[in-house]
């Protein structure tokens, strides 16, 4: 699979229209994968994939890197769940679908976190995303690398997440509150979560906006509440649940729950899934006069 | 620092009996940048206004609030007041003290009324003080008028606009003007024959120079905005040439195929290449493309080879028209509610069962039976008639919770036509309550009832049903108690009247409003009858709801009346609250694009001095937009602001608090 991976990659460069291919590689240590960005055709050598390969990549592709933007065109190695960001991207016109080229890997599950590698990739050390992944085989892609892998998800989402949502949903309102202003007042505002999310590509985010200011700062309860529950509105009906958010976060406040909730809801809702459509955008913030429901009329 | 003066009204006694209107200005003064407060009686009244202005130009003050009644009602007096001062009038900002406040706090002591308020008064002046200067937004007027629906109130509109030297365009979905109308045979209470009064006004605008008519056609898809709209119309394919054809007829009468009449409610028969009624205009067929032989399986072909002018054409498309606009009167008029709701009744089940409009048709001497009364089961005279009233209205079980209005008028009407036809006729009528409010209309319905002889039973009919050919009709009789079973020949149902089927979409076209009936919304029920809340679209007759014809034709006329109004000036003032994007923190996401209900934003290209594009922004059209504000809750970067209601004012209101 990697052999192949590099010939495309060497394949690509050679060309001469990809100026750079953005994967996952070795660090120098050769203990962690860490993002590589390849630019030359001799270079490909030091592409990879394999199970630790979790991050997604698809954020090297925004706004937030305007020197990668200014390399040229980019070919970007992505799982399944990766090019449901990247789709959000094309959607949300934050990536030109013409100018990216998408090398799609068929995948058999990440672990979560690469601490956790013993060798072996057990369900365990598995996120839920891979749990109950529809996109093994990559949905929109440009090239495929890898052999077809046989998976059929869930009817219902599985795994420890869900299990935790069904749950915590039938709980009261006041125990619900309670959870995540504990949760949420350990937030020490480094921003991580925002840093590392593909969909937070704004030019100034509202929490940056101090005329006026809407949220506090300060790492105070009630900023903190309200940055983190903002974020969340925010990414409602586009989050594709990658769980960068919370893998990023240094007080482990499960972000991927507050996310995964308001997708299933949004499904539920509007039957609407993030990052299957590159013209789509969530049916909340679409005006359309055939529309079901009347308030709007 | 800001020299503001806050005015507060004490309304009579509306504001001041749950309010210390002195004790709110005394407060007011106290807040940094409040240089003059004014507790006063009657601010709108015109020494209030005088005394306002008076006090802005003499104090130099750079802003007002006036703490009164809601902004709905004086807002604009205000507004005006202050220009004539000098000053903006978007420095004018009003407190609702009195209809969110002194009308809903019955406190007599004034505490909670007084510190209210306050809070409210001291909100609007935190906003006032960001507020901006803005200067109203100009556009220019494309002065034509498009009117949907060629009823009587759509050509009465027609009619009034043209007259007034203004061009229309009258679209109509059927082949022929005239509407539900040109169906009628008597009108009540004068007893005019309809198609004499209808058919003049119809040949008017058809003969008009300054209205052009589009029949069998439908209005696809509206852009613009008021003074500016872009109407895209279907013409749907006639298969006939409008310009070579005369109307002579003899496609028609040569014609060997026959489907039932829709003009005439299916009491008869038309040919496959038709006009709807011989009064038609323009006089030209149209093609049942459904069932023509020729167009569907290219067999038969006899009407073109009859045609002299050649005018017959069976390869003719629907042709899309565009046409701009300045204003729009919409009037596309009711439906019969369907009667099949009403199986008791028997409805389309027996035969001699009818509705009104089909009664209409059997007595009119333009109708199938030439204005005889004949059943339609086998053309015998009936000897009696029974009338049902309310079938469907007033029935929020089965039907419809509002009254149709003019069907008492209408039964009484049929009673007489039915016994100056057929005069030792028995007219029988159930009702529940005869309205009749109106000009001669009470004196209309007791000549029916005392002078004409019709029987009147006040209750209502279970069912009906058929014995020994004759139409059993069984029913209450509140006023004696008793129940009672009629014998009769004919029965006829006064359904409700419904909006017109696919109303509601037309409305999501046009981007009006409508209510749970689908009958469109008025701005005001009383005080804007005629406008919508989409400027430059007017509403007449019965699409807003139940509606006679002299309702129906003063609405068409006052919606005109509102369109010259609009078209006698060139250019349009536009209030200047509209969206504004700060471009520089745009991340071109389109969320913005898509979610605005106007069509209003799109997108704009930014180039470098090379005239390169280097980045994408989004971009309003002050024209279209109408502050609604969704595209402000859909920005996540929070990049568009609304002029007066800007993100700082907010937030300074809500601060105050």
């Amino acid at each position: 699979m990697e052999d192949q991976l590099r010939e495309k990659a060497k394949e690509l460069l050679e060309g001469g229209e990809i100026k750079v291919v953005i994967g996952y590689g070795w660090n120098n240590r050769k203990t962690r994968i860490t993002p590589v960005f390849i630019t030359k055709a001799e270079d490909v050598d030091k592409l990879v994939f394999n199970a630790l390969c979790v991050n997604n990549l698809s954020i090297y592709l925004t706004r937030k890197y305007k020197d990668i933007q200014a390399m040229g065109k980019p070919a970007i190695v992505a799982k399944g769940c990766d090019i449901k960001n990247i789709v959000v991207c094309i959607s949300e016109g934050q990536v030109e679908r013409d100018n990216v080229h998408i090398i799609g890997m068929t995948c058999s599950g990440v672990v979560y976190k690469q601490e956790l590698w013993q060798g072996e990739l057990k369900d365990n050390i598995m996120p839920s995303k891979c749990h109950n992944c529809d996109v093994r085989n990559p949905h929109i892609t440009d090239s495929v690398i890898g052999d077809p892998v046989d998976f059929t998800p869930p009817e219902e989402p599985a795994g420890m997440l869900f299990d935790k949502i069904r749950e915590f949903d039938s709980k009261p309102a006041s125990d619900r509150w309670e959870f995540w202003n504990e949760h949420f007042t350990r937030c020490v505002k480094c921003y991580a979560c925002r840093q590392v999310c593909t969909l937070c590509y704004c030019e100034r985010c509202i929490t940056d906006k101090n005329q006026p200011q809407w949220i506090e700062t300060s790492a105070h309860p009630r900023g903190n509440m309200a940055w983190n529950l903002i974020r969340a509105q925010h990414l409602a009906g586009r989050c594709t649940q990658c769980g960068e958010c919370e893998r990023a976060c240094p007080v482990n406040i499960p972000l991927n729950m507050v996310n995964s909730k308001l997708a299933l809801t949004v499904k539920e809702s509007f039957g609407y899934r993030a990052g299957y459509d590159t013209e789509e955008h969530p049916p909340m913030i679409v005006y359309k006069p055939e529309d079901e429901e009347d308030f709007i009329r | 620092m800001p020299r503001i003066g806050v005015f507060v009204c004490q309304c009579g006694n509306n504001i001041s009996s749950t309010v210390d209107t002195a004790k709110v200005a005394e407060e007011m003064s106290k807040l940094p940048g409040v240089v003059l407060t004014e507790d006063y009686k009657f601010m709108c009244s015109s020494p209030g206004q005088d005394m306002l202005k008076e006090t802005v130009a003499k104090n130099k003050l750079d802003g007002i609030v006036v703490a009164a009644c809601s902004p709905h009602m004086h807002e604009k007096t205000f507004r005006k007041a202050v220009e004539k001062a000098g000053l903006n009038p978007y420095k004018c900002e009003i407190a609702n003290i009195r209809e969110q406040c002194s009308w809903v706090h019955h406190d007599t002591t004034k505490k909670i009324g007084t510190a209210k308020s306050i809070d409210l008064t001291r909100m609007v002046l935190e906003r006032l003080k960001r507020n901006k200067n803005l200067t109203k937004i100009s556009i220019p007027v494309n002065k034509r008028a498009l009117v949907i629906g060629g009823g009587i109130a759509g050509i009465q509109a027609a009619i009034d606009i043209a007259d007034g030297g203004r061009d229309v365009i009258l679209v109509e979905k059927e082949p022929s003007i005239g509407g539900n109308m040109a169906k009628l045979s008597e009108t009540f209470p004068t007893m005019d024959c309809s198609q004499c009064i209808m058919t003049p006004k119809m040949v008017e605008a058809e003969l008009h120079d300054r209205i052009q008519l589009y029949t069998y056609s439908e209005v696809e898809k509206l852009d613009g905005y008021i003074g500016n709209f872009s109407v895209t119309i279907r013409k749907k394919a006639r298969f006939v040439n409008e310009d070579l054809c005369t109307g002579c007829g003899d496609c028609w009468n040569k014609c060997p195929f026959k489907a039932d009449s829709e003009f005439e409610h299916g009491l008869t028969k038309r040919k496959l290449i038709y006009t709807p009624f011989p009064q038609s205009v323009p006089n030209i067929p149209v093609i049942d493309k459904e069932r023509c032989p020729k167009i569907l399986k290219d067999k038969c072909g006899l009407c073109e080879k009859v045609c002299q002018p050649e005018a017959i054409d069976y390869t003719q498309e629907d042709e899309i028209v565009v046409e701009e606009v300045g204003a729009i009167v919409v009037a596309t008029g009711y439906n019969l509610m369907d009667e099949a709701r009403f199986a008791p009744y028997g409805y389309g089940k027996l035969k001699d069962v009818i509705n009104g409009l089909q009664f209409e048709r059997l007595a009119s001497s333009s109708g199938p039976t030439g204005g005889e009364i004949q059943r339609p089961s086998d053309g015998k005279v009936p000897e009696s008639i029974v009338f049902i009233q309310c079938v469907g209205s007033r029935d929020e079980s089965k039907g419809v919770s509002y009254c149709s209005k003019i069907c008492c008028m209408y039964t009484a009407k049929h009673t007489m036509l039915y016994k100056h036809k057929v005069h030792d006729g028995q007219a029988y009528v159930f009702y529940m309550d005869i309205r009749s409010g109106g000009k001669r209309y009470e004196e209309f319905t007791r000549r029916a009832i005392e002078q004409e002889g019709a029987m009147y039973l006040r209750g209502r009919v279970s069912r009906v049903y058929e014995k020994n050919g004759k139409l059993m009709v069984q029913g209450a009789d509140t006023l004696s108690g008793s129940q009672v079973v009629i014998e009769a020949d004919m029965v006829v149902l006064a359904t409700a009247l419904v909006s017109r089927q696919g109303a509601d979409s037309l409305a999501q076209k046009l981007g009006i409003g409508y209510d749970k009936h689908k009958f469109y919304s008025e701005y005001h029920p009383k005080l804007k009858p005629v406008e919508t809340i989409t400027g430059g679209i007017f509403l007449a007759g019965s699409c807003v709801g139940p509606m006679d014809i002299p309702e129906s034709v003063s609405m068409g006329s006052a919606a005109a009346s509102k369109v010259q109004a609009l078209f006698s000036a060139d250019m349009l003032d536009r209030e200047p609250i509209t969206s504004k994007v700060r471009e520089e923190t745009c991340n071109a996401c389109w969320d913005c694009v898509t979610a605005c209900p106007y069509v209003a934003i799109s997108k704009k290209e930014i180039k470098n001095r090379k005239g390169e594009v280097i980045r994408m922004v989004a971009n309003v059209n002050d024209g279209l937009c109408t502050g609604c504000g969704t595209c402000i809750a859909a920005c996540r970067s929070k990049t568009i602001d609304l002029a007066g209601y800007t993100d700082e004012q907010v937030y300074a209101a809500l601060n105050a608090f």
